[in-house]
């Protein structure tokens, strides 16, 4: 069974680490990790692999920098790695990066055919979930979207069924593999790498693919693939910030100065919230 | 684990990364584990580097893309009151010239990630976001590699390096250093604030690659042991201050309270003006001086940088003296393994090299110094309001006689200080730093 | 037009301009330019005057003259007939037979734009049994819902969904199509936009129409969120765009308004599709719907402590409102999912959003912005969220919201009866 893992490198925005030895708590460095949805997936397709055989490759599209989130999904148990670098495909819109990615998994399924597609469910660095259906289309893969739990891989008729979170509710869904499946945190964390497979990782090379390499049709990756262009750039209108009340003149005093203001001022919000009329 | 190394490194900062290139470039086969997700991740410090010291290691770094903010040619010290202040400056454009990169700032998470960098291309392997817990330990009980926290996790190695910090759980745990006491650290609370290189090129009169740094002193600590700083990065500029811990712990002040208020002097704010904040950090910094120095060898291991507590407050060093112990280490280590002897007396090598050099002499010089502040709170509360009298009065055109102001301040100083106690401290500091 | 010393005539960057996007260094076939100090430069001798670089600057920061010819890419071969596609389309989306709120939010925007362009408002509607849900679009805006009844679509299925769609597309050409960013809506929307091989932007915060080409603007925020983006599609039919539930307004409702329903066929092939073995709903009984709640208060990374939870809670009960909180709450395993306002949360949209303890970073923001006014309780006078907000009180939230809720109770005798949700 072959696997093939999507994966994205993101700058760690969300961590404020407060370290209590070092008290360090807020890094403007160059972090970036591997996005969290995707190792995930790459978490979720290892332990396939170690229940039903098989093999995970897992690829990014990406500056040479992202190799490091794949040695990341490799200290986890990831078999091989390809990194998709090229300054063609700089610019990309979701409609380039998906005929990227999916040209690149067409050429790994010659070798050792591909049946399942892991995709994290978004990229926490301000994507919006495309990608892993763009893919599935390409591909003509059934879809299978935030995907909490793998429930059953029937290998030999080749189905699999899962749960998925959808508005409301939870469904348990079957489909026919090949199939592409975008994965919500809940599948499972990611295991703590062992020490010699994470410096395993740190050694392994990794073969950089560019456009040539996955047959891509040069107009089709990148910007010059995107139909999407970016017409202007601008700062967002702030909204602006209104008083201040600093309980350090006083808790009582600030407090009284901040409730008499907003009474005075949102009378109008105020009855309609606290109207019982309008509650429930 | 099977795979042993010949020498294993515990922190990839200026220490561990020093000892790694010079170790990886004897072909010595070398791990270093770091704690943080990647090199820097854990560091801080004001941010200026020495560049003989990195010369030492890399000798070409300004070839290499070494991420330097700016290069410093004017040095300033301020002494500071609650509303005032004397500045002093030197400026030199022979630091723009033959002595170029003689100090210069960085900014840690680029700069040791960088620095990191160049070891894993001289051959070392750098392993990151994995902790060193303890020491593998042969059956006479000597060090014999190190244990990490991962499955599988032990790593053994003929020569450990402790390079992990001032914190440096590691020796706190195996008893290789005696448990720092509140008064042998300061705590530094730092904050970077985005400007644009344009203003402050204006605002310190420097072109777009130079800089300057400032050492501040006075009552900005809050009438504690500390000292506060304000360094020039390319887009954005530190200021920190920080206080010796035993005084937080007395005082009650909140760190953050400290840097609000330093932000708002008026000899800072306008340097700060309309900046943004874009990164907090806090930090320990080893002030304890030459007596908190631990034996810094044993049977199969070293100690570099600031786990050995080498940090000469008074001229605000401490890269330069981590980057020149882990490469002294290193060539102990060279020499050891040659000798195939890395026993406690062949590693002792290590703390000749020390003593013969700057590091050791410098420490010693200044061995007194930290006491010496740490005992005249004087120096952060009395003496800078008299200092402010003094200047004040005597500029302040007014009709007085010079005589009478002369009596005035000098009854001030009897009155808050004494004649006789000033005396003293002007003494005792001299002999501190001699 | 700076000349190099060959004499070409070349590119120049105004480095003030530049933002950095690097955009231009992979377009550049002669690797002409390199980054220096964050910005891009061209070196002179290299460049030789193609102007490509300037095709792809999004900030205009490229001094260049010279016309070029280029061979169109996908990114220029237009859709064929693009001139045929007229009319802006919305998707409605139908959950367990009512009509998703962000579908006639859209259709209100749709309206909108559709009388800038003076084309009609198109609905699309699979599903089965619909014709009622058909009805409520004409009244909440449509000229035209194009319904898709069959058992087919019953139940929402991505391929089939994405196969009726992309038909009623290919016939009815609309020239906009927007779907709500909902969990089915995201699954769907890429489906149909690479099917059409078309433009897709996704979170739009904005849509606008640009008088003088007819085009679609799209804003979002992007490079991490400072920036907002204007984004285009220029060449490619239908400029597909998906926005958050609560991000537009819901429009009135007007039942006397008149429209037409046309029934379309699906012509789909008849496809072995996934198979829903079961659904379980989530247990609704004391289920929190923070999107409904007109009030919120939002629990920050400042205000994690369970001690005071308690505390918390009675002042929303007192406002009416409800405890919602930021990521790192539910990360920590704090808060459950769904209180989760944000990014990768809910969008919310409550009269009155009290954050405490709430930095309100761009991720946060973005799910909170239509808030009508905003409360910011922090230590932080920096923290983002207590630069936007319309009130904001700096110091300790253990010890402010105790004083709050004994001084609301005096000035609002209202507040003296019990607050009803929680």
């Amino acid at each position: 069974m072959h696997i093939v893992c999507c994966i994205k490198q993101v700058p760690d925005t969300t961590q404020v680490k407060i370290d209590p030895v070092t008290n360090t708590l807020i890094r403007a460095g160059v972090e970036s990790i591997c996005n969290p949805y995707d190792i995930v997936g790459v978490e979720a397709a290892v332990k396939l692999t170690e229940r039903y055989g098989g093999k995970v490759t897992v690829i990014t599209m990406g500056p040479q920098q992202a190799d490091s989130a794949l040695r990341d999904c490799m200290a986890i148990g990831a078999h091989k790695a390809i990194l998709l670098s090229d300054r063609a495909f700089a610019g990309a819109d979701t409609l380039a990066t998906s005929y990227t990615l999916a040209s690149a998994i067409t050429k790994l399924s010659a070798k050792d055919p591909v049946e399942i597609v892991i995709c994290g469910k978004q990229a926490i660095d301000g994507d919006t979930a495309q990608t892993g259906p763009g893919i599935a289309t390409r591909l003509d893969f059934n879809q299978l979207t935030y995907v909490s739990e793998i429930i059953n891989l029937d290998l030999e008729k080749k189905v699999i069924r899962v749960r998925r979170e959808i508005e409301g509710a939870s469904q348990i869904i079957e489909a026919n593999l090949p199939v592409l499946l975008t994965v919500e945190l809940q599948l499972g964390a990611p295991r703590y790498a062992s020490l010699p497979n994470l410096i395993k990782a740190l050694r392994q090379e990794i073969p950089v693919w560019g456009a040539r390499e996955i047959g891509a049709d040069p107009d089709m990756v990148g910007l010059k693939g995107s139909p999407t262009s970016v017409k202007s750039i601008f700062a967002p209108p702030p909204r602006k910030g209104g008083p201040v009340f600093d309980t350090s003149d006083g808790l009582e005093n600030s407090l009284n100065s901040f409730l008499d203001t907003l009474f005075q001022k949102d009378q109008s919000i105020l009855t309609e919230v606290l109207n019982p009329n309008s509650k429930g | 684990m099977n795979e042993s190394f010949d020498v294993a490194i515990v922190g990839a900062g200026p220490a561990g990364i020093s000892a790694a290139c010079i170790l990886a470039d004897a072909g010595i086969k070398t791990i270093v584990f770091e704690r943080g997700e990647y090199p820097g991740s854990k560091n801080m410090s004001g941010g200026v580097l020495y560049g003989h010291n990195l010369r030492q290691i890399l000798p070409n770094f300004d070839q290499l893309g070494c991420p330097v903010e700016r290069n410093i040619i004017e040095s300033r010290i301020w002494y500071l009151s609650k509303e005032a202040g004397y500045t002093i400056g030197y400026r030199d454009n022979i630091f723009t010239q033959e002595r170029k990169y003689n100090v210069f700032t960085v900014g840690r998470a680029k700069f040791d990630r960088w620095f990191a960098d160049q070891a894993r291309k001289k051959g070392a392997l750098i392993v990151p976001a994995t902790v060193v817990v303890d020491f593998l330990r042969d059956k006479n009980g000597r060090v014999s590699g190190v244990v990490t926290n991962r499955a599988d996790g032990e790593v053994p190695a003929s020569v450990v390096l402790l390079a992990d910090g001032v914190n440096s759980p590691l020796a706190a745990k195996t008893g290789f250093r005696a448990e720092l006491k509140p008064e042998h650290v300061a705590l530094a609370v730092k904050e970077v604030i985005e400007l644009p290189a344009e203003v402050i090129e204006q605002r310190f009169c420097v072109s777009p690659s130079d800089g300057i740094t400032t050492e501040v002193l006075g009552e900005i600590t809050g009438g504690m042991d500390g000292v506060a700083i304000i360094y020039t990065n390319k887009n954005s500029i530190s200021i920190s201050v920080g206080a010796n811990l035993a005084d937080f712990v007395r005082t009650k002040i909140k760190p953050y309270e400290l840097i609000e208020a330093y932000k708002q002097h008026p000899l800072v704010a306008p340097l700060i003006a309309g900046g943004k904040p874009i990164e907090y950090t806090a930090h320990w910094l080893a002030e304890g001086g030459y007596y908190t120095i631990p034996q810094v060898y044993g049977n199969g291991y070293l100690i570099a940088g600031d786990s050995a507590m080498l940090f000469n407050a008074l001229h605000r060093e401490g890269s330069n003296l981590a980057m020149a112990s882990g490469k002294m280490a290193a060539e102990t280590i060279i020499e050891a393994l040659k000798r195939g002897d890395t026993s406690r007396k062949s590693l002792s090598l290590y703390a000749e090299k020390l003593n013969d050099s700057f590091v050791m002499k410098d420490m010693k010089k200044y061995r007194n110094f930290p006491a010496f502040l740490y005992n005249t709170h004087q120096l952060f509360n009395e003496l800078p309001q008299v200092a402010q009298l003094a200047a004040r009065e005597m500029l302040t055109v007014n009709g007085i006689s010079k005589k009478q102001k002369q009596k005035d301040i000098m009854a001030e100083i009897r009155k808050k200080i004494g004649l006789f106690k000033l005396a003293r401290i002007i003494w005792r500091g001299w002999r501190s730093v001699k | 037009m700076p000349k190099n010393s060959k004499g070409r005539d070349i590119a120049e960057i105004i480095p003030a301009k530049c933002i950095g996007c690097q955009l231009c260094l992979g377009e550049c076939p002669v690797n002409a330019i390199t980054m220096e100090g964050g910005v891009a430069k061209i070196d002179p001798e290299k460049c030789i005057g193609c102007g490509k670089c300037v095709d792809v600057c999004p900030a205009n920061s490229i001094l260049f003259e010279k016309p070029r010819k280029k061979k169109a890419t996908a990114a220029e071969q237009k859709t064929p007939s693009i001139s045929e596609y007229k009319g802006v389309a919305v998707f409605i989306e139908v959950n367990n037979g009512v009509a998703a709120d962000v579908s006639w939010e859209l259709m209100g925007k749709g309206r909108e734009l559709a009388e800038k362009l003076n084309v009609p408002v198109i609905g699309f509607l699979p599903g089965y049994k619909v014709a009622t849900i058909a009805k409520e679009a004409i009244y909440y805006g449509c000229d035209v819902v194009y319904t898709m009844d069959d058992p087919l679509f019953q139940v929402y299925i991505s391929k089939m969904y994405g196969n009726a769609l992309t038909q009623l597309c290919n016939q009815v050409k609309p020239e906009i199509f927007l779907i709500g960013a909902t969990p089915l809506g995201r699954d769907l929307s890429s489906i149909i936009a690479t099917k059409l091989k078309t433009g897709l932007t996704a979170d739009c915060t904005g849509l606008d129409i640009n008088p003088e080409d007819r085009l679609l603007l799209m804003t979002r925020p992007t490079f991490g969120g400072n920036i907002m983006a204007t984004i285009l599609c220029r060449n490619h039919r239908p400029q597909m765009s998906t926005v958050r539930p609560k991000v537009m307004k819901m429009p009135k409702r007007d039942p006397e308004r008149q429209g037409e329903i046309r029934a379309v066929k699906y012509e789909g092939p008849a496809e072995i599709v996934p198979r829903i073995i079961e659904t379980i709903p989530f247990d609704t009984a004391g289920a929190v719907d923070i999107t409904r709640s007109p009030v919120l208060v939002v629990l920050g990374k400042g205000a994690c402590d369970t001690k005071y939870f308690p505390m918390l809670e009675e002042f929303a009960r007192l406002l009416g409102g409800t405890i919602a909180c930021s990521r790192p709450l539910v990360e920590a395993g704090l808060l459950p999912y769904l209180r989760q306002v944000g990014q990768t949360g809910k969008t919310v949209a409550p009269k009155l959003y009290i954050g405490i303890g709430v930095s309100g970073a761009v991720q946060h923001q973005v799910g909170m912005q239509g808030s009508e006014r905003v409360i910011a309780i922090n230590t932080d006078r920096h923290a983002p969220l207590v630069q936007i907000a319309d009130y904001a009180i700096i110091g300790d939230y253990t010890k402010i919201v105790p004083e709050l809720i004994k001084g609301l109770k005096e000035r609002a005798p209202a507040l003296l009866k019990e607050g009803v949700q929680q």
